[in-house]
C-alpha cells in the first residue's frame, strides 16, 4: 500500500509538472500585462480595440513612470510584465539602458516609425508625439510677450508662470533639451531664474497647471500641448491658447517628446506582445492612440487631428529623443543643484 | 509579585516576538543607514536648496496648527464644561467628529470651497466688492485652517477631560482672595491645564508633521510630501532617505515631548475633596452665541464638508462611479485593512503578553521597537520598504504583501496601546491557577488570557482596521500597480480636482470611520 501511494504520488507529481509548461504554452498568446505610465483613459480604448480584434486580454496596470521603471528593475526576470507604455522617451530609453527591454526586430513597425522616433537598437518605438508649449491666459498674457523658453526665466515674469515639479518627466526631459542645446552653465541660470519666477506655483500635475491658468491663477505655465485642449473640451471658451516657443529665425525649436512602447525582455509571451506593437503602429492603431490624446501619430501617412497647429508649420528642436535618457541623470543633478522642488 | 515564581520564557512566543520587532525596527534602521551614508555632496546639496524650506514650512505649519487647535480646543472645552445650554451633551460628543475626516477629504473639500470661483470667493465679492481675493486654498493659511479643522478634537477631548477632573476649590480659593473671573482663568486653571493641552498639542504636531493627505492635495512642501515626491519621481533615493531622516528626527522630538508631558502631568492630579464645578447659564442670548459659535466650527470641520460630499455623490456627474468597479476599490480596502488588523493583532499578541507577564531588558525591548512605527510617517516607511524589499526579497516586490507590512509597522503601535492595557487588568493570578492546573503556557494564553482580553483585543482590531481603510501614502507607493483603494481613488480623482468623482468614496470612508470613533472617543482616543 505504502509502496503504491508514494509511486502514485510521484506520478501525479510528474503529470503536473508534465502539463504546466503546456498549460503555459497553450495560454501565451491569450494574456498580456501592460506597464503603463500613461493615463488609463488615453490607452484602455486602444488595448481594448486590439482585445476585440485578436482575442488577446490585455491587462493594464497604470501607475507613474518612474515608478513602474523602478518596480522593473526589482523585479528583474520575476516581472509579470509583458509591455511597457510611457508618455516620455527618456524613461523607455533608461529602462533600455538598463537592460530591460528587448530589441523588437519588426520590419512592419520600423517601416511605419521613422527612425529619430525610435531607439538605435529598436528597443523601443515612439507611437506618438507631444510639444512641451507655453499656456498662456489670454486675459493677462499677449502671445508677442514671450518668444522663447529662456524668457520665461526673466524677472519681469515673476509670479507669473507655473512648473511641474521636479519629479515631472516632461520637465526632465524639457530641461535635457536645454541642457543639449545650451549647455550646463545657461541652463542652470535659467533653472535658477524659473524657480524664482514660479515660486509657489509648482504643481504635481499639468492639469492643475491649465486650470489654474484658464482662472487666471496664474498668467501662464509650461505644459504638454493636449493639455490645453483636454480643458478646452471640458470648459469651451475658457480664456486660454498655447504658444509654440523658439520658433524665431534660428531658434532652438519647440521642444518634442513621444509616448512609446517597449517589449518587456523577460516577457513570456512575444508574439503577442509583437502583435500589440504592430497593432499601435499601424494607422488604426495610430490615429486611435494619438486621438484620443490630441497628440501626433509618428507616422507620416495618419494625419493629425484637425484642430491641432499642422505639422511642418513650426520647428522642431533637434535633439534627437534616444539622447533623452542619457542626459536625463546630468539633467536632474542641475535641476536638484537649482533647488526646484 | 509575580516574577518570583519565574516561569521559563516560552520560546515561541520569544522567537516570534523577536523577529516581529526586528521586521519592523528594520526599515528604520535602514533609512538612518542610507541617509547616514550617503554621499556628503547629497546633504550639502538639499542643505543648500531643500532642507531650509521644508524645515521652515513644515515647523510654521506645526506652529500654525498648534495656535489655531489651542484656540478652538480649549474654547470649545471650556464652554462644554463650564456652561449649561440646551443640547450640550450632544455638541459635547458632536465636537470629536472631525476625527472621522481624513485630512486629504477636508483638504479637497477646502480647495473646492476656497478655491478661485469657488463659494467663499464668490460670497466674499458679493461682500466686499468684485475685485476682493480670498486666501488661496494652496498656501500656509490653507493648510493651516484645514489642518487647524481636522485635528482639534485632540486638545479639545484632553483638555475637557482635564476640566471634568478639575477641582474647583483651586479657582474658589482665587476668587476668594478677591481675583477677577479672567485672573482666575488665566493664572489659576490655564496653569494647570498645562499638561493636559500640551499632551495635545504633541499629538497635534506629530499628526501635522507626518500628514500627507492635505500638504500633498494644498501642495503645501513639507518633508512627508518631499519624500513623497523623491520616491515617485527618482531612481535614486538616496536623497529622499536624507529627507526622511530629518522627518524622522523631527517626529521622535515631539512624540518625547509628548511622552515627557504626559509623566509631568502626574504632578498635577488633583488631591483633596473633588467637587464638580458648577455650569453657568447665559441666558436665552448667551445659550444663542454659544450654539453659533460650537455650530460654525462644527459646520466648517464636519458638517458642510458632509453635506457637499453628499451632494456631489447624488449629483450627476458622479453618476457611473459606484460601478463594478467601485466595488473592486471597497473589497481592495476592506481585504487589505483585514488583513493587516489581524495580523497586527495577531503579532502584537506575544510582543505585549510577554513583555507585561515576562518583563525584562529584552521583551521590553521588543515592544518599544514594535512602536518604532510612531516615528515612521507612512511616506518614510514606505521608502524603507521599497529599498528594503527591492533588495533583499524582490521576489514579493509589488505584491500586497509589502503594503500589509507597511500598515503593520505604521499602526501596531496604535494597536498595542488599546492591547496593553487589556492584558494589564487580567490578574497574573488566574494564569498561575491555570499552569498549577497542568496547562501549558501556550495553553494558558489560549484558554485563560485571550478569552479575557478578547474586548480589548477586538477594539484593537477595529482601530487598526479603520487606519487602514484611511492610509494613504504608504498605500499609494506600495499598492500593486493597478490595485487601488478607497483612499487611492479619492486622492487621485481630487488631485485633478474632478470633486464629484471622489465624493462616493470621501464618503464611504468618513461613514465607516465613524464606528472607530465612538470607540476612540469610548477608550483610548490617543490611538487616532
Amino acid at each position: 500500500m505504502a509502496f503504491r501511494s508514494v509511486w502514485s504520488v510521484f506520478f501525479l507529481a510528474l503529470l503536473i509538472l508534465w502539463t504546466t509548461p503546456v498549460r503555459e504554452a497553450g495560454s501565451a498568446g491569450e494574456r498580456l500585462v501592460v506597464y503603463s505610465g500613461r493615463a488609463e483613459r488615453l490607452i484602455k480604448p486602444v488595448l481594448d480595440s486590439f482585445q476585440a480584434k485578436t482575442g488577446i486580454q490585455v491587462d493594464l496596470l497604470s501607475s507613474g513612470t518612474t515608478e513602474l521603471v523602478n518596480r522593473l528593475q526589482a523585479e528583474g526576470e520575476r516581472t509579470p510584465a509583458d509591455l511597457l507604455i510611457t508618455n516620455d522617451a527618456g524613461s523607455l530609453e533608461r529602462t533600455r539602458e538598463l537592460g530591460l527591454l528587448l530589441p523588437l526586430g519588426i520590419k512592419t513597425v520600423e517601416q511605419a516609425i521613422p527612425p529619430p522616433f525610435r531607439a538605435p537598437d529598436n528597443s523601443w518605438v515612439g507611437l506618438s508625439g507631444r510639444f512641451w508649449v507655453l499656456v498662456y491666459n489670454t486675459t493677462l498674457i499677449k502671445p508677442n510677450e514671450v518668444t522663447s523658453i529662456l524668457d520665461l526665466a526673466e524677472p519681469r515674469w515673476k509670479g507669473k508662470i507655473a512648473i511641474p515639479n521636479a519629479g515631472s518627466e516632461y520637465l526632465q526631459a524639457g530641461i535635457s533639451v536645454i541642457k543639449a542645446v545650451y549647455g550646463d552653465d545657461r541652463t542652470q541660470q535659467y533653472l535658477k531664474g524659473l524657480k524664482a519666477n514660479a515660486g509657489t506655483d509648482v504643481f504635481g500635475k499639468s492639469s492643475q497647471i491649465v486650470d489654474a491658468i484658464a482662472k487666471g491663477q496664474v498668467a501662464m505655465g509650461l505644459v504638454n500641448h493636449y493639455y490645453l485642449y483636454r480643458y478646452l473640451a471640458d470648459h469651451p471658451g475658457a480664456p486660454i491658447a498655447l504658444l509654440m516657443l523658439d520658433q524665431q529665425e534660428g531658434g532652438m525649436g519647440a521642444i518634442m517628446n513621444v509616448a512609446g512602447v517597449g517589449i518587456i525582455k523577460h516577457s513570456r509571451h512575444l508574439d503577442a506582445a509583437k502583435r500589440l506593437v504592430e497593432f499601435l503602429a499601424a494607422q488604426e492603431g495610430q490615429k486611435l492612440f494619438a486621438d484620443l490624446n490630441k497628440e501626433y501619430p509618428l507616422r507620416p501617412d495618419v494625419l493629425a487631428d484637425p484642430s491641432l497647429p499642422k505639422r511642418g508649420t513650426f520647428r522642431v528642436a533637434t535633439v534627437p529623443l534616444a539622447k533623452l535618457g542619457e542626459l536625463r541623470e546630468p539633467t536632474m543633478a542641475l535641476i536638484e543643484q537649482a533647488g526646484l522642488r | 509579585m509575580y516574577q518570583a515564581i519565574r516561569q521559563p520564557l516560552p520560546i515561541s512566543l520569544s522567537l516570534v516576538s523577536l523577529a516581529t520587532a526586528a521586521a519592523i525596527g528594520l526599515p528604520l534602521l535602514l533609512v538612518c543607514f542610507m541617509a547616514l551614508t550617503a554621499d556628503p555632496s547629497v546633504w550639502s546639496r538639499l542643505w543648500n536648496t531643500r532642507i531650509p524650506e521644508l524645515l521652515w514650512n513644515t515647523g510654521t505649519l506645526a506652529l500654525g496648527v498648534s495656535l489655531g487647535t489651542f484656540l478652538l480646543g480649549v474654547s470649545l472645552a471650556r464652554l462644554v464644561t463650564r456652561y449649561e445650554f440646551p443640547g450640550r451633551t450632544v455638541w459635547e460628543w458632536a465636537l470629536v467628529l472631525p476625527l472621522a475626516m481624513p485630512t486629504y477629504v477636508l483638504a479637497y473639500v477646502y480647495t473646492y470651497l476656497l478655491g478661485t470661483g469657488g463659494p467663499v470667493e464668490s460670497i466674499w465679492r458679493w461682500v466686499a466688492g468684485p475685485e476682493a481675493q480670498v486666501f488661496s486654498p494652496h498656501s500656509f493659511a490653507g493648510a493651516t485652517l484645514v489642518m487647524t479643522l481636522d485635528t482639534f478634537p485632540f486638545v479639545y477631548l484632553l483638555t475637557r477631560a482635564a476640566l471634568l477632573n478639575f477641582n474647583v476649590s483651586y479657582e474658589e480659593v482665587a476668587r476668594a482672595c478677591g481675583a477677577s473671573r479672567a485672573d482666575v482663568w488665566l493664572r489659576v486653571t490655564l496653569p494647570l491645564l498645562r499638561p493636559a493641552i500640551v499632551a495635545g498639542l504633541s499629538l497635534v504636531i506629530l499628526y501635522v508633521v507626518s500628514d500627507f493627505g492635505a500638504v500633498s492635495l494644498l501642495r503645501y512642501q513639507t518633508f512627508t510630501y518631499a519624500v513623497y515626491q523623491q520616491v515617485t519621481g527618482r531612481y535614486d533615493q538616496t536623497a529622499g532617505s536624507v529627507l526622511s531622516l530629518l522627518l524622522v528626527l523631527f517626529a521622535l522630538i515631539f512624540l518625547l515631548a509628548e511622552r515627557w508631558f504626559r509623566q509631568r502631568s502626574r504632578f498635577y492630579q488633583t488631591t483633596g475633596r473633588y467637587r464638580v464645578p458648577a455650569r453657568k447659564t447665559g441666558g436665552a442670548f448667551g445659550s444663542l452665541l454659544i450654539t453659533g459659535y460650537l455650530g460654525l466650527v462644527l459646520g466648517a470641520s464636519f458638517g458642510l464638508p458632509v453635506v457637499l460630499l453628499v451632494q456631489w455623490t447624488v449629483s450627476a456627474a458622479a453618476e457611473g462611479t459606484v460601478d463594478p468597479r467601485f466595488v473592486g476599490f471597497i473589497w481592495n480596502s476592506i481585504l487589505l485593512s483585514g488583513l493587516a488588523a489581524s495580523a497586527a493583532v495577531l503579532l502584537g499578541t506575544p510582543l505585549a503578553y510577554l513583555a507585561s507577564r515576562w518583563p525584562s531588558k529584552l521583551t521590553i525591548l521588543c515592544l518599544q521597537a514594535a512602536y518604532a512605527g510612531y516615528v515612521l510617517p507612512g511616506p518614510v516607511g514606505a521608502l524603507a520598504l521599497l529599498v528594503l524589499f527591492s533588495h533583499l526579497a524582490p521576489f514579493w516586490y509589488g505584491t500586497i504583501l509589502v503594503l500589509i507590512f507597511a500598515y503593520i509597522i505604521h499602526f501596531l503601535p496604535a494597536g498595542l496601546q488599546t492591547m496593553e492595557p487589556a492584558l494589564q487588568q487580567v490578574t497574573p493570578n488566574l494564569e498561575e491557577a491555570a499552569r498549577s492546573l497542568g496547562l501549558t503556557t501556550l495553553g494558558t494564553l489560549r484558554r485563560v488570557t485571550l478569552p479575557l482580553v478578547r474586548g480589548g483585543f477586538v477594539a484593537a482590531w477595529v482601530l487598526i482596521f479603520l487606519q487602514c481603510m484611511k492610509e494613504l501614502p504608504a498605500t499609494l507607493l506600495l499598492r500593486p500597480v493597478g490595485f487601488d483603494t478607497l483612499a487611492v481613488r479619492v486622492w487621485l480623482e481630487a488631485s485633478e480636482e474632478y470633486f464629484q468623482l471622489a465624493a462616493p468614496a470621501a464618503l464611504l470612508i468618513v461613514i465607516m470611520t465613524l464606528p472607530a470613533l465612538l470607540l476612540l472617543v469610548s477608550k483610548d482616543w490617543r490611538a487616532a
